[in-house]
């Protein structure tokens, strides 16, 4: 993960260039692929755009997921060449290769050569997108790995979500304080997120090992029945 | 899911010399706007000289492969694979020439805040081999088709008349030309130097400018 990871703001002026390769490096929570957060990074506000990339053949490219979002999605290999299997059918895509995967497909890829670079686009079609999303929960946790959990905090707090995912920008902040010892802050997050979404809520919550701190806490036992 | 290589895409060559590929259309994303370009030859224009003014799309064009130099708001910058351009304001007037004959850009763009709305001009984008083969029926096909979306949309109906009167369909060329003046009257001065109106602008309705 390189030091400036969250550190960048949007952009502002009218235009800016950047390489793929001066993206910020950051681990996907969970799997481990590296997310390199080109919206977040540009401010890009009509869909979502990101890219990821693998360094060795082997290594993890696209997190395995159905896109339950709605969203649907372009993936553009830009560089080296990824070993996708999308549905039961696996493929291997060189660089140039354009892969559409409605909503609810599962998906999944690695890399098949050294240094590969893939850029995905992905919104729901008849809905304005709202930005500020789940990469930055990625770059949250990355931060509070670096050492910098006030940067972190401040990371989630800002991320925007629309009404329907309300509950896990309050979800995550709750594992996010758990881990940092905040306990007061992290019940009161999750008090928030069960009030909006308790059947949402009570999928992570019993396998969560980020809210272990609180498991002690009779609170956190009263929310959790 | 679709599968497609880039080099695979349709190639059609515009008239200011780039080649468009047709992502988007290709694969009928509805979600947001992509779409690639190459170009005819090295030095030639790949991404055409224009602004997002009227669609107010925040864009970004990536180098896929090759290079390609960039102006933006009259400043130049080459740029190689892997490297890209954002344009956030979209009053900016950018454009770009490969460098090499391969170069191929990728654009994604949209307009803030709203649903993605596919863009009219990929319609008449699309037309342009038909219009050359004068295949009007087929041109015509692809315009109808746009305009279910877009009904009221001045560009499109405009297009649309001027492939009906070529194509032999005056009557309703003469209905599309004047619903689109209807919409935005300027189109009434384009028409009366418009050779496309050649066999129709001496018909009682006419648009006068």
């Amino acid at each position: 993960m390189s030091t400036g990871v969250g550190s960048t703001e949007p952009a502002t002026q009218g235009y800016e260039i950047l390489s793929l390769d001066d993206l910020d490096r950051v681990p996907y929570r969970g799997s481990g692929e590296v997310l390199r957060p080109l919206r977040r990074r540009l401010g890009f506000r009509p869909f979502g755009v990101n890219v990821w990339s693998a360094d060795a053949p082997g290594d993890k490219l696209i997190p395995p997921h159905e896109e339950d979002s709605g969203h649907e999605e372009l993936y553009a290999v830009v560089r080296g060449t990824a070993r996708f299997t999308v549905g039961d059918e696996t493929f291997d895509a060189p660089a140039g290769t354009l892969i559409h995967v409605k909503s609810g497909t599962f998906r999944v890829a690695t890399a098949a050569k050294p240094a590969t670079i893939i850029l995905v686009a992905g919104a729901k079609e008849g809905e304005a997108f709202v930005p500020g999303g789940w990469e930055n929960i990625h770059v949250a946790f990355a931060l509070l790995a670096a050492g910098d959990a006030a940067a972190g905090r401040a990371v989630l707090q800002k991320t925007a979500a629309p009404e329907a995912h309300l509950w896990g920008r309050h979800y995550n902040l709750a594992c996010y304080d758990a881990m940092v010892g905040e306990t007061d802050a992290a019940l009161e997050e999750l008090r928030i997120a069960v009030g909006l979404n308790r059947d949402e809520v009570m999928k992570w919550l019993p396998h969560d090992t980020d809210l272990d701190p609180l498991h002690d806490d009779p609170r956190f036992q009263e929310l959790a029945e | 899911m679709s599968v497609a290589h880039i080099d695979e895409l349709d190639r059609i060559e515009m008239a200011d010399g780039f080649v468009w590929r047709p992502i988007r259309r290709h694969f009928d994303i509805r979600a947001f706007g992509v779409n690639a370009y190459s170009a005819l030859e090295a030095g030639g224009q790949i991404v055409e000289e224009h602004t997002e003014g009227q669609l107010q799309h925040e864009e970004i064009y990536l180098v896929l492969r090759g290079r390609a130099r960039f102006t933006v708001d009259g400043n130049e910058h080459e740029l190689a694979a892997g490297q890209l351009v954002f344009v956030r304001d979209p009053e900016l007037r950018r454009g770009a020439v490969a460098l090499d004959a391969d170069t191929v850009v990728l654009a994604l763009g949209g307009k803030p805040g709203e649903p993605h709305r596919v863009s009219a001009w990929e319609a008449m984008f699309a037309a342009v081999p038909y219009s050359r083969e004068e295949n009007w029926a087929e041109a015509i096909r692809i315009h109808e088709e746009a305009l279910v979306e877009q009904p009221d949309h001045p560009a499109l109906l405009y297009n649309l008349a001027c492939m009906e009167a070529r194509g032999g369909r005056h009557l309703d060329a003469l209905l599309h030309l004047r619903r689109a003046v209807e919409l935005e009257p300027k189109w009434a001065t384009y028409a009366g130097k418009d050779s496309d109106f050649a066999t129709i602008s001496g018909e009682p309705g006419f648009p006068a400018a």
